[in-house]
């Protein structure tokens, strides 16, 4: 994880389970994960998984904030859901150009 | 009717049945029945949907669970009878399409129920987990409190979700026998279930519709319940 960000603590409900990240916390991770994904999209870098080690040196203190402000689970999900809505898109083009058209 | 003359007669004649009366009466009648029409398809498309997954035997989708609410008091099938109910499948813990669809629902709950007759039933807005391991009535009393007070907030045993999971039809993926503070994603069908008064299954509402257009579906059964 990344060194240095600290992730804050989970806060701890009545009955002693981690409460999920509320709706300050899960907009701070959207935020992060933005800004990652605008440094990705400048170094034109698609999968950050697969090119780890580039885009931990040309985006590495985005990274670090993306990590720290979310849950390791959700940061993994959100590089994939990336690349996953990339070729959604790169799909509906390429329907488009050939002329497919929109249900409803 | 008398004439005077043959020629009055005969100019009466060929005025025909076309009166500007008739006309009037034709054309406002036409209308009227084009619009009864439209209306009785629209309700005949909506009870097709709505008896297609009644069936004859038990209902496809639905049907009996007794789980807990997130204030730790009984909540089952039962409580659904006599109101309609919008039932959604999701964790606390989710990423990013559950709090969406959760506002969603929330402004859904709020458009029915501005606009509904007195008369017509509740609309109970309930939330089943997936992830009865760490969704606990108190991580889910805080978690849908950001989302409406109205919301109904359903946790059991990994069992009782596997079970009610499995009567909704809704993909149920959640390990068993995890660890406390465990990180991991539960994967889940994410569609509203809108239930009846008699606790069967009437429509699906998925992603693609506006909370506008879910109210809308939403109200129009409402409107045909008669019972």
């Amino acid at each position: 994880m990344g060194a240095g960000a600290s992730k804050p603590a989970p806060k701890i409900s009545s009955d002693g389970t981690p409460i999920a990240p509320d709706r300050t916390q899960r907009s701070q991770c959207w935020e992060a994960r933005d800004i990652y994904y605008g440094c990705l999209d400048k170094h034109d870098i698609l999968d950050s998984i697969a090119e780890k080690d580039k885009a931990a040196r040309v985006c590495a203190a985005e990274g670090r904030a993306f990590e720290a402000n979310c849950a390791e689970s959700w940061v993994t999900y959100f590089k994939k859901r990336r690349i996953a809505e990339y070729k959604k898109n790169k799909t509906l083009e390429k329907l488009k150009v050939e002329g497919a058209q929109d249900l409803r | 009717m008398k004439y005077k003359t043959v020629q009055e007669q005969r100019s009466r004649y060929h005025s025909g049945p076309f009166s500007w009366k008739a006309g009037v009466l034709f054309l406002c009648s036409g209308i009227g029945l084009i619009y009864y029409f439209r209306y009785e398809k629209a309700r005949m498309e909506r009870k097709r949907i709505a008896e297609a997954t009644k069936g004859v035997g038990k209902p496809k989708v639905g049907g009996p669970f007794e789980l807990i609410d997130q204030h730790r008091k009984p909540f089952s099938s039962e409580d659904m009878k006599g109101k309609y109910a919008l039932v959604y499948f999701g964790f606390s813990h989710c990423p990013d399409i559950c709090p969406e669809e959760l506002d969603k629902m929330a402004r859904m709950i709020d458009l029915v129920r501005a606009s509904a007759p007195a008369s017509a039933p509740a609309l109970l807005p309930i939330f089943i987990t997936c992830d009865p391991a760490r969704d606990t009535p108190a991580v889910l009393a805080s978690y849908l409190s950001e989302f409406h007070p109205d919301f109904i907030g359903l946790t059991g045993t990994w069992e009782q979700i596997k079970q009610v999971c499995k009567k909704y039809r809704v993909y149920f993926s959640t390990p068993d026998g995890v660890k406390p503070g465990q990180d991991y994603l539960v994967d889940h069908s994410i569609y509203f279930y809108l239930m009846d008064p008699d606790g069967d299954f009437v429509e699906a509402i998925g992603r693609q519709h506006s909370p506008e257009q879910a109210a809308a579906i939403i109200k129009a059964h409402m409107g045909d319940w008669k019972k």
